[in-house]
């Protein structure tokens, strides 16, 4: 996967979180890194407060210099640049470096107060998360001070639903890109309607997992390295509680059915796994942007 | 303009750097200079309106100002209150020029350094921080007294409204409203416009209808002292008591003003920049004067001047004449009037908070403060600490002075008049200084760079002084410190709130530049004086 990833940053933790994760994932792709930091226009996000052309030129001094910072940290081989950009709202000045940039990624770090290894959704990625039209990668608290494992593998979280297609494509892009193995967990299981019988389930869960296989199959090369799970438990949560993850894994999964098409909107079950998952996740929209 | 007028912060922003990113190069943060980078100017005019009236906060400034104003000149507030708008414009003319020439968020302070050196221009910054934390602690302080007041309207229980001269919960209730308006200035916490249009609309609504009813009740027979509106009341000539009562008029009447610039300097950040800032500081002035008017005639028709009860130069009422005057005149709709100078002095304390903080962040990026000072807080993009350390002196100011006397929102009034005229003073001398090689390049500049600054500077610094020696006198202000057992003698407390804090300004002046001394040698912010732009 060429193209270019636009890493959302900023000069905290979350920030540097967001930043591993680009890093990581420009590494493994060969993507080039946008590393942007989006500034309220005149300074301030208040309409109350009188805006103030002088203390924007202020912040955008500073932010070159937090940049400059940022810029220290990315290994060496990894091509990268680092932008200032002024919006009304941090989601909307990233969603408009995304386009600027043709990104095929946006990277957010997780919002302040998350526990060591999990997500925490801030305003901004909950904005992007029902706006945007490229994938959104969530890094969770903490990612920044891990050592970089590379991309071993892609777990795909995925069930029968709209979208599974396409981000079953997704999967398969970034894992030829990438040379990562790909595990499909199938959260059939918990998919399906309330009130149907046991040997409805197994006889679903079966078929689901087969086609699933053999999609996957058709798709990937034969050196990729392909496994497929169902997922145990009552629960989302209990399913991800019970998987095992590899030092620099990553998840996928795919928007809300309740998404605008080429939109991504969180639904209910990547919502709960973000919860639980200690690794960083990718969300991608239910059908493909345009040109990408 | 030649490039080395500009200051350094916008100097550094405007070094030629190509658009955007070439990967790889040396280096690696570009896009500084970019037109994708820059945000376009989104104030109109109807926008710049709300703005100036909001950052005035008729409703908190008029209950705080008017009974020192009334005390001062009787009768011909209303004569004062034009007399005192007449510098504060010559003054915004320079504020225009200076603004144009050198935006920077240090104001005052970056302006009196590059026309008159560190030493003045780090007076002028410790006079603006002052004055802004002065009224930060004002504000909060009416906020509490209203808040009580509001309870005690809507549940009908009058000794509510008491509470607030307990003066351990009166403090503590403030520090809590100084701790939120910090939390929302720290977070930068976004506010709707329409909230802040809907805000301005009520406040003035309410304004009106208090004013109507003053009047009617004092035509009905039903006032406290009922007075009939004459000319004498505009006439500047018929004021008693000589010239020192007419200076602390004006200063009250320059408080009153305060903030209304604030649209004038709108220049890059309006839609047209031509046209905007220039009918919205008119439409502003308009709206402001007739609104004072309007207020300060119905008030002295339905109070009258007496000393006693709803007199305005009781001092028990002057700090704070709506908190007396809106059940005797709204009956059941005082609650309303409550409520509009709450959200006046809660949507004006963001705006408030912004002056000091970014002044402070400006002084501290120049080393003329501690560095710690100029540090930006990486997620909210605001001036973190400059802004927690205001709120912490604005706190500790209130609850000290409330202590020290329960007539403190006075005291603050008048040492915060002394301090505008000081550090607006100097500002307009700055102006003049400054474009000392362009007064004669047209008329144009002879009126704005030379004469109208430097005429509404030199008011100012007169009302200054001569209220700086006035204040002197131990009844001038609630209390006398040093004052002996008979209460006699002494030196009035604003005199130590003024003059006093300058002085500390300047001790803590000289220890900075004894511990970092690169400012005050002009080694980070240099003197300047753009030379002439005419062809010869």
């Amino acid at each position: 996967m060429t193209g270019s990833i636009v890493v959302g940053y900023t000069a905290t933790d979350a920030g540097a979180d967001a930043l591993a994760l680009g890093t990581r994932l420009a590494r493994a792709t060969g993507a080039a890194l946008r590393v942007v930091i989006v500034l309220p226009s005149e300074g301030t996000m208040s309409k109350a407060v009188a805006p103030e052309r002088a203390y924007e030129e202020l912040l955008r001094e500073q932010a070159r210099s937090w940049l400059a910072d940022a810029a220290k940290t990315i290994p060496a081989g990894i091509v990268h640049s680092a932008h200032v950009r002024f919006a009304e709202s941090f989601g909307e000045g990233l969603q408009a470096a995304a386009d600027e940039f043709g990104a095929t990624l946006l990277v957010l770090g997780a919002a302040n107060g998350g526990a060591l290894r999990r997500h925490r959704l801030g305003s901004v990625a909950s904005e992007l998360l029902h706006a945007s039209t490229v994938p959104v990668a969530l890094a969770p608290a903490g990612l920044s001070r891990e050592p970089d494992a590379g991309l071993p593998r892609i777990t795909v979280a995925t069930g029968t639903r709209p979208g599974a297609e396409l981000l079953l494509e997704s999967a398969v892009r970034l894992a030829s890109a990438s040379a990562a193995a790909v595990r499909l967990v199938s959260l059939m299981p918990l998919d399906v309607p309330a009130g149907l019988n046991t040997g409805a389930i197994t006889l679903l869960k079966d078929a689901h997992v087969d086609q699933v296989l053999a999609s996957a199959r058709d798709r990937l090369s034969g050196e990729t390295d392909v496994e497929v799970l169902q997922a145990g438990g009552d629960s989302i949560e209990d399913a991800v509680a019970q998987l095992d993850w590899l030092p620099g894994e990553i998840v996928l999964v795919g928007s809300s059915r309740l998404a605008q098409p080429r939109r991504l909107f969180l639904g209910s079950t990547a919502a709960k796994m973000l919860r639980e998952l200690p690794v960083p996740m990718i969300v991608v929209p239910r059908t493909r942007a345009e040109g990408a | 303009m030649s490039e080395s007028t500009k200051s350094p912060l916008s100097t550094a922003a405007s070094a030629a750097a190509p658009g955007d990113a070439v990967p790889g190069t040396a280096d690696p943060v570009t896009g500084g200079i970019s037109r994708k980078g820059l945000s376009v100017g989104t104030v109109g005019v109807l926008g710049a309106l709300v703005m100036g009236i909001s950052c005035i906060a008729p409703a908190y400034t008029y209950t705080a100002g008017i009974g020192g104003a009334v005390g001062a000149v009787g009768f011909q507030v209303p004569a004062i209150l034009l007399l005192g708008f007449i510098p504060m414009l010559l003054v915004a003319f320079g504020y225009r020029e200076l603004n144009k020439a050198m935006p920077d968020s240090g104001t005052s302070f970056t302006w009196a350094t590059r026309a008159f050196g560190p030493y003045v221009g780090w007076m002028a910054g410790w006079g603006l921080i002052v004055a802004t934390i002065l009224v930060l602690s004002n504000l909060a302080g009416i906020a509490v007294d209203f808040l009580f007041l509001l309870i005690s309207q809507i549940s009908g229980n009058e000794a509510i409204a008491e509470i607030t001269r307990n003066p351990f919960v009166n403090v503590a209730v403030c520090l809590i409203f100084v701790a939120l308006a910090t939390w929302v200035s720290y977070r930068d916490v976004s506010t709707s416009q329409k909230l802040q249009y809907g805000l301005v609309a009520f406040q003035l609504a309410i304004l009106v209808l208090f004013a109507v009813m003053a009047i009617v009740e004092t035509v009905q027979g039903g006032a406290f002292e009922a007075h009939m509106p004459e000319f004498a009341w505009f006439n500047p000539f018929e004021i008693k008591g000589g010239l020192s009562m007419i200076v602390m008029g004006l200063s009250a009447s320059v408080f009153m003003f305060w903030g209304w610039d604030v649209t004038l300097t709108m220049n890059e950040e309006a839609k047209d920049p031509e046209r905007t800032p220039g009918r919205a500081a008119m439409l502003t002035v308009i709206s402001i004067i007739a609104i004072y008017l309007l207020l300060t005639v119905s008030s002295l028709m339905y109070s009258g001047i007496g000393d006693k009860g709803l007199g305005l130069t009781n001092e028990e009422i002057g700090g704070n004449v709506f908190f007396a005057l809106s059940g005797p005149v709204m009956g059941g709709l005082a609650f309303l009037l409550s409520l509009a100078v709450l959200t006046s002095s809660a949507s004006s304390l963001q705006s408030t908070f912004i002056s000091p903080a970014r002044t402070l962040l400006a002084m501290g990026h120049y080393g003329a403060v501690p560095k710690r000072f100029a540090g930006v807080s990486p997620r909210f993009f605001t001036p973190g600490f400059a802004t927690i350390a205001s709120a912490v002196v604005a706190g500790g100011f209130y609850a000290v002075m409330r202590f020290l006397s329960e007539d403190a929102l006075w005291d603050t009034i008048l040492a915060l008049g002394m301090m505008i005229c000081f550090y607006y003073g100097i500002t307009a001398l700055s102006c003049v200084w400054y474009f000392r090689h362009q007064w004669f390049d047209s008329g144009k500049d002879f009126f704005f760079k030379f004469a109208s600054p430097l005429v509404g500077g030199v008011i100012l610094l007169v009302l200054f002084v001569i209220t700086a020696i006035d204040s002197l006198a131990p009844d001038y202000g609630s209390i006398a410190i040093g004052a002996d057992e008979n209460g006699e003698g002494g030196i009035g407390i604003v005199f130590f709130i003024g003059v006093g804090l300058l002085v500390f300004g300047g001790v803590l002046m000289l220890v900075q530049r004894f511990v970092s001394p690169d400012f005050f040698r002009g080694k980070t912010l240099s003197m300047d004086a753009p030379p002439s732009l005419r062809q010869h």
